[in-house]
């Protein structure tokens, strides 16, 4: 035997009455960010904090796409960090990530469609993230399945190609992260529920768990689509959130077909091929919001007619497995990441609607570096909860599907 | 060509019918009858497909379609079960996934490198150094997928969509779930039945054991689908499977059609007022030593290839069961001729005493506490050892058969994703459903019960609760189900083995994913503890048959392996679609999205460039020189976007024989037609259809002027149950009829509307309305309905001010 | 999933027909001594409440009411009152 088998992060210990940090949330925000205070901060005394196991939420639950073609000019240079993050955490973490570096095709249907992606396009440039404009002739180079004929519901105009986009094994990141973050000395209990934050003259003293009660002066919520419900559960805090399931599925394993992501917004619908040759698809959120994570009769079906249209050699194959999973939206489609404003030690990550995989990395090092400082770091001060009240909302619509349940 | 037995009453193949077909380049023959793979099996094919990961070769193992075993390309089309797939004239069958063939696969020798390859283990290599990575990924992606499908597949066949509703909705057309139809269908009400298979009976359809006065199971399920088929109120839909269940009992499956059928297959989404599980059972995997070897085969599966598809499986089989099945199954195969040297049970005692006495009087050995440990045998099994449980004793036999089967396992699989929890029972060894969710009941073989008199009534009170769910049953009628229930046989024991006493290195509990024993222990040891994450670890259960291999062992191992108490065994979580259904079956009909105008035809043969605008369809340029200033200069000068008439009036004149076919409120227009064509000589069969007795219109104008009038409703509350295009079908295929046909769809449909802009407008308008457009009778934003050329009504409204 | 609702004037229908209309907030803040955070507050945020909410709807494809129902966001079922539990 090649390889010995043993515990990837760590032996089972029991919870301590005090931690330096405790992060909420055994996702991948919490991890990255408790790797990063490990690693660049030196601070390893942190416990994350999951009622399930790790990766149990979003985490394990999205189709791995990365990508970092958003539209404004806070957004894009903080996803462009990640994408780049992804071969380096490789390294780092000397876990595979597998990083499939295969592209991202946003297929465009109208002529409207094509002028907004001239502009995502000029903003993706001026920042140095590689995206340009394709016709329907070259899309279908790309990506032979393709259906670029006049008689579809939603005719191909051309495409937004973004080749540095791609995709990530996203349980590998869960574990690689795990590890890494074990390895520095950060404690990760699972099966383990926070029910409360404790304060004492607006500064956060502890975390009160199902195990017990943790005396901590920092703490981050970053527990994916939970985090609303927690925070306002905990403090009272009311957050611009709507929480909806969003689902995804895959199909039967097949011989390589789709090169790259392929997506588009009329249909409501992306599809990508997995390492393992599964077509991976999805869009939809649920128009109601909902923490059911339950999947709809309805959903599927939009999906196979959508796919028959656009990509109509896959109505040969069969789908396998249909999931669902929690987008926590936000009004303009950005995240809020915020602390030591409401209440003094108390952090937030949390509004990522569908893009909290694509940007986990980048947002783990700048929250823990934002914790581990107590200053905000530049690129995260324009997503402070206070821009609601300022009315500076950020139109973040590069996102495929562009609607709340407001909407 | 084997011999097949045609003198079975159970049988479903007709051997007075060949039926060719092409594999690997050479034509074979097959049954009437039979499905793909026992085609295949019958032509000699013990190979049909090599593994995922490790190229082995694998073979008919279920017949239930639960694993990736015998996935092939038919037509093109990659990843067929060829288990549950009826063989058609003209197939063209190919392996999938081998270099070279099954048979010979040049892959094979990965089989050897699994100590290379343990759980996870491409997470921990081929990214040192980071540029050998893009270079593996391409070999990792070359090697993964099983079936191949070309990007320009264009997929042949029919799809369609049908969205019933009922009162109760039965899934499971076995003994308990034709009872609970007929249960529920007496009390008065609309019952939908489906059934996976392509007929009615379940597990007694094979079956030959007596089931109560010299009557055989057979007999029985021949009965009671008789029973089913009469009575008028339930409808049943065969060759359908369940794939989903969501709250408030929306239902979603689908049916594959048969020769007549002018569907290939359809989507079928059903709306119940309350629901009856009655899947049944799958046989539980037994977990030795090259448990998948080609021969290896479940007792089911081996029942059935003899009793319903007239062919034994071999000539020497070894049994190494844990259930009264499985005894069946070799008195059966015994007494139609193959040699059993010995049966292994599981059970040291519970046996059925008839069975024993049955297997005494054959002189066939049976070993009580023993197991299978070992399938021999490079491709195909060719000996087998066998150990008692404790692992002292050991027997070597040859065989090419070794049926092996562990106990059974429920299909709780509508429940569960129904939001019905799972608990782990120790007497069954069931994952039995609880807290079922509101008007959802469970019955028969499922919920433990074995015992025939047992599982019909189980059905009978199923079928009575969803009657009562509807308000169509008392509560006495309720009560005295209940008391028969409490009368008959409970749950039978379920056998506890989860693994014959070996160490694991070719034991495989996942077939699709090639995850061995080993493997899961590897996962348990890098801290992946619960089955959901050993799920994603070790791929267990997310292969091509989901769970339905590893979905009871994985858990019970788990808890094993890690030395948890009962409370602690967790199921692993079911995901729709309980059956991989294809995309093209999913999208049905796939009718266009967008609404089209109503002169669509005439700006499209005008050259018309189209653009979706909102919902609409419609014309946007008229030439490629996208800047429409020869439209724009039209509306300044002229007149423009003309294009009227508003489609065409109705041609009318004397064909012979002309069926007219309208729904809902789209019988009104029709009815002038119908008019028109009865006076002008023709015969008029007119069908009329509504979703329901309420919403029936002008069924007495169209009997007075047709010679017929035919009315159908979705639910069956008046007239025939049925689509308009049921009877249609049926009036289509009288040959030697001339026939036109008409459908009505509403006018008027808001957003056909065309501008009529220009300096000229009144002027064409005045030529073709018969209405003054003056511009004191018609005002500005006044809003008018009038008739076009005399024949077509339209509402306009007037925009311009000149 | 197959969320139905309950229009009070179509009565138990299927919830495709309607669209969500956001949580109940109380009346609209009166525009005297209107605060951005009151405003915000109005306007923006949530409780996001992962159990049983009261919640406006709209019947978007059938009488075109407004309406509130309670539903628990945690099983899409409705719920006769806020305390109901199951």
């Amino acid at each position: 035997m090649f390889f010995k088998s043993k515990p990837m992060w760590g032996k089972k210990t029991k919870l301590k009455s005090s931690y330096d940090v405790v992060l909420i949330g055994g996702g991948l925000h919490s991890l990255a960010t408790a790797y990063y205070l490990a690693k660049e901060h030196g601070i390893t005394d942190v416990a994350i904090i999951e009622k399930n196991y790790i990766g149990y939420g979003g985490a394990g639950r999205n189709t791995a796409i990365v990508r970092a073609n958003q539209r404004t000019q806070y957004n894009v240079p903080l996803y462009k960090e990640a994408l780049d993050l992804w071969p380096v955490l490789t390294k780092e973490l000397d876990y595979n990530l597998m990083f499939n570096n295969c592209g991202n095709l946003n297929l465009m249907h109208s002529e409207a469609a094509m002028n907004a992606a001239r502009m995502n396009i000029a903003t993706a440039q001026f920042h140095g993230v590689e995206s340009h404009l394709i016709d329907a002739k070259e899309a279908k180079e790309l990506v032979p399945a393709l259906n670029i004929s006049e008689d579809i519901t939603f005719p191909i105009h051309g495409a937004m190609f973004h080749p540095p986009g791609g995709v990530v094994r996203h349980d590998a990141v869960v574990w690689g992260l795990a590890k890494g973050a074990a390895k520095m000395g950060v404690e990760i209990h699972q099966q383990t529920e926070a029910t409360g934050i404790s304060t004492k003259n607006g500064k956060v003293t502890a975390v009160v768990t199902d195990k017990g009660i943790i005396n901590t002066k920092q703490v981050l919520i970053s527990a994916g689509g939970y985090s609303a419900s927690l925070i306002h559960g905990f403090l009272g805090i009311k957050l611009p959130i709507s929480v909806l399931t969003i689902q995804a599925m895959v199909t039967q394993p097949l011989k390589p077909i789709l090169d790259h992501v392929v997506s588009s917004g009329a249909y409501h619908c992306y599809a990508n091929q997995t390492l393992k040759g599964e077509i991976a698809t999805g869009a939809h959120m649920d128009q109601w919001p909902n923490y059911t994570t339950l999947n709809t009769a309805h959903y599927i079906k939009h999906q196979a007619e959508a796919l028959s249209e656009f990509l109509p050699a896959l109505r040969g194959v069969r789908f396998m497995r249909i999931w669902g999973g929690l987008a926590d939206m936000t009004p303009d489609m950005a995240p809020i990441m915020d602390g030591n404003e409401q209440v003094e030690g108390f952090f937030m990550d949390c509004g990522w609607g569908y893009f909290g995989f694509k940007s986990c990395s980048a947002v783990g090092r700048h929250m823990a570096s934002f914790m581990a400082t107590n200053t905000c770091p530049d690129i995260l001060k324009p997503f402070a909860l206070k821009r609601y009240q300022e009315h500076r909302l950020m139109g973040e619509t590069a996102a495929l599907v562009n609607y709340t349940p407001d909407n | 060509m084997m011999n097949r037995f045609n003198h079975l009453p159970t049988l479903k193949i007709d051997t007075s019918e060949k039926i060719p077909f092409t594999y690997k380049g050479k034509q074979y023959y097959g049954t009437k009858g039979d499905t793909v793979a026992t085609a295949l099996y019958a032509n000699g094919v013990r190979i049909y497909a090599r593994s995922l990961k490790y190229h082995r070769p694998r073979g008919l193992y279920s017949m239930d379609g639960e694993c990736s075993n015998t996935m092939m390309e038919i037509n093109g089309v990659p990843n067929v079960r060829t288990e549950t797939t009826l063989l058609k004239p003209g197939m063209v069958i190919k392996e999938q996934n081998v270099k070279g063939s099954a048979e010979n696969d040049l892959m094979g020798f990965i089989d050897k490198m699994d100590w290379a390859m343990p759980a996870g283990f491409y997470y921990d290599t081929m990214h040192k150094p980071a540029r050998i990575w893009p270079v593996a990924m391409k070999q990792i992606r070359k090697a993964a997928g099983i079936g191949k499908l070309s990007p320009d597949h264009h997929m042949p066949g029919r799809y369609d969509e049908i969205f019933p509703t009922c009162d109760v909705c039965v899934i499971g057309g076995g003994p308990a779930g034709m009872t609970a139809a007929l249960a529920a269908a007496e009390k008065g009400l609309r019952v939908i039945l489906m059934e996976v298979r392509p007929w009615l009976g379940g597990q007694f359809d094979y079956r030959t054991a007596e089931y109560a006065n010299r009557q055989t199971c057979h007999d029985r399920a021949v009965q009671l689908a008789k029973e089913v088929e009469k009575t008028d109120n339930i409808r049943v839909f065969t060759h359908t499977a369940n794939v989903g269940a969501y709250n408030n009992n929306l239902i979603t499956g689908f049916q594959v059609g048969t020769e007549k059928d002018s569907f290939t297959e359809r989507y079928i989404e059903i709306r119940a007022n309350s629901v009856v599980v009655a899947t049944g059972c799958i046989e539980r995997p037994l977990l030795f030593e090259n448990n998948e070897r080609p021969g290896v085969m479940q007792a089911g599966c081996a029942l059935r290839l003899a009793n319903t598809y007239g062919m034994l499986p071999g000539k020497t089989g070894v049994f190494s069961i844990g259930h009264d099945l499985g005894l069946e199954a070799a008195v059966a195969l015994h007494d139609l001729g193959m040699t059993i040297p010995m049966i292994a049970d599981i059970r040291e005692d519970g046996q059925d005493p008839a069975l024993l006495k049955a297997v005494t009087d054959r002189k066939i050995t049976l070993l009580k506490g023993w197991v299978a440990t070992e399938a021999h045998g490079r491709k195909q099994v060719k000996k087998v050892t066998l150990k008692s449980l404790d692992g002292t004793a050991e027997k070597t036999f040859d065989c090419d058969v070794l049926v092996a089967s562990a106990g059974f396992t429920p299909l709780t699989g509508p429940l569960v994703v129904n939001q019905a929890k799972l608990k782990y029972d120790a007497h069954t060894n069931f994952f039995l459903p609880t807290d079922l969710p509101k008007k959802m009941h469970a019955a028969g073989r499922l919920l433990g019960y074995e015992n025939a008199e047992s599982i019909e009534a189980s059905g009978q009170l199923a079928g009575l609760k969803a009657a009562y769910d509807c308000e169509n049953c008392s509560i006495a009628d309720l009560g005295e189900a209940k008391k028969i229930m409490e009368s008959v046989p409970g749950p039978a024991r379920g056998t506890k083995l989860v693994m014959a006493p070996v160490k694991g290195r070719k034991t495989f509990i996942c077939f699709d994913e090639d995850t061995s024993i080993k493997n899961v222990k590897q996962s348990i040891d890098k801290g992946f503890d619960v089955p959901e994450l050993i799920k994603r670890f070790s791929g267990a259960g997310l292969g091509p048959g989901q769970a339905g291999i590893p979905g009871h062992n994985l858990p019970l191992f788990t808890a094993k392996y890690q030395a948890l108490p009962d409370i602690k065994i967790r199921p692993t979580t079911v995901r729709p679609p309980l059956v991989p259904t294809l995309i093209a079956t999913y999208a049905g009909t796939n009718h266009t999205m967008l609404k089209r105008t109503p002169i669509d035809d005439l700006q499209r043969k005008d050259g018309g460039i189209f653009r979706n605008i909102g919902v609409w369809q419609r014309a946007r340029y008229f030439s490629k020189d996208f800047t429409s200033r020869k439209e724009i200069e039209n509306v300044r000068d002229r007149i423009a976007n003309l294009l009227g008439p508003l489609g065409q009036p109705t041609h009318i004149e004397k064909v012979g024989r002309v069926v007219c076919v309208g729904g809902g409120i789209g019988v009104a227009p029709l009815h002038p037609i119908a008019k028109g064509m009865k006076q002008a000589g023709n015969e008029v069969v007119t069908i009329i259809g509504a979703r329901s007795r309420e919403l029936v219109i002008l069924e007495d104008e169209m009997t007075a002027i047709a010679d017929r009038c035919i009315c159908c409703t979705d639910d069956g509350s008046y007239g025939r149950k049925a689509l308009v295009t049921e009877p249609l079908k049926e009036l289509c295929i009288i040959p030697g009829m001339t026939t036109g046909i008409f459908s009505g769809k509403p006018h008027g449909c808001h957003g056909g509307d065309q501008p009529v802009p220009g300096p000229n407008a009144r002027k064409v308008t005045e030529k073709v309305v018969n209405i003054d457009v003056s511009n004191e009778a018609f005002g500005f934003s006044e809003c008018k309905e009038f008739k076009v050329a005399d024949t077509i009504p339209v509402k306009a409204m007037r925009l311009g001010c000149g | 999933m197959a969320l139905t609702i309950t229009c009070p004037i179509c009565g138990k229908r299927n919830g495709y027909e309607f669209r969500y209309g956001g949580e109940e907030k109380g009346p609209r803040p009166d525009e005297k001594d209107l605060t951005p955070e009151s405003w915000c507050d109005y306007v923006h945020m949530n409780k996001c409440v992962a159990g049983v909410q009261q919640e406006w709807w709209f019947h978007r494809d059938g009488c075109g009411s407004w309406f509130t129902i309670f539903r628990d966001t945690t099983t899409n079922l409705e719920k006769e009152t806020p305390e109901a539990k199951e």
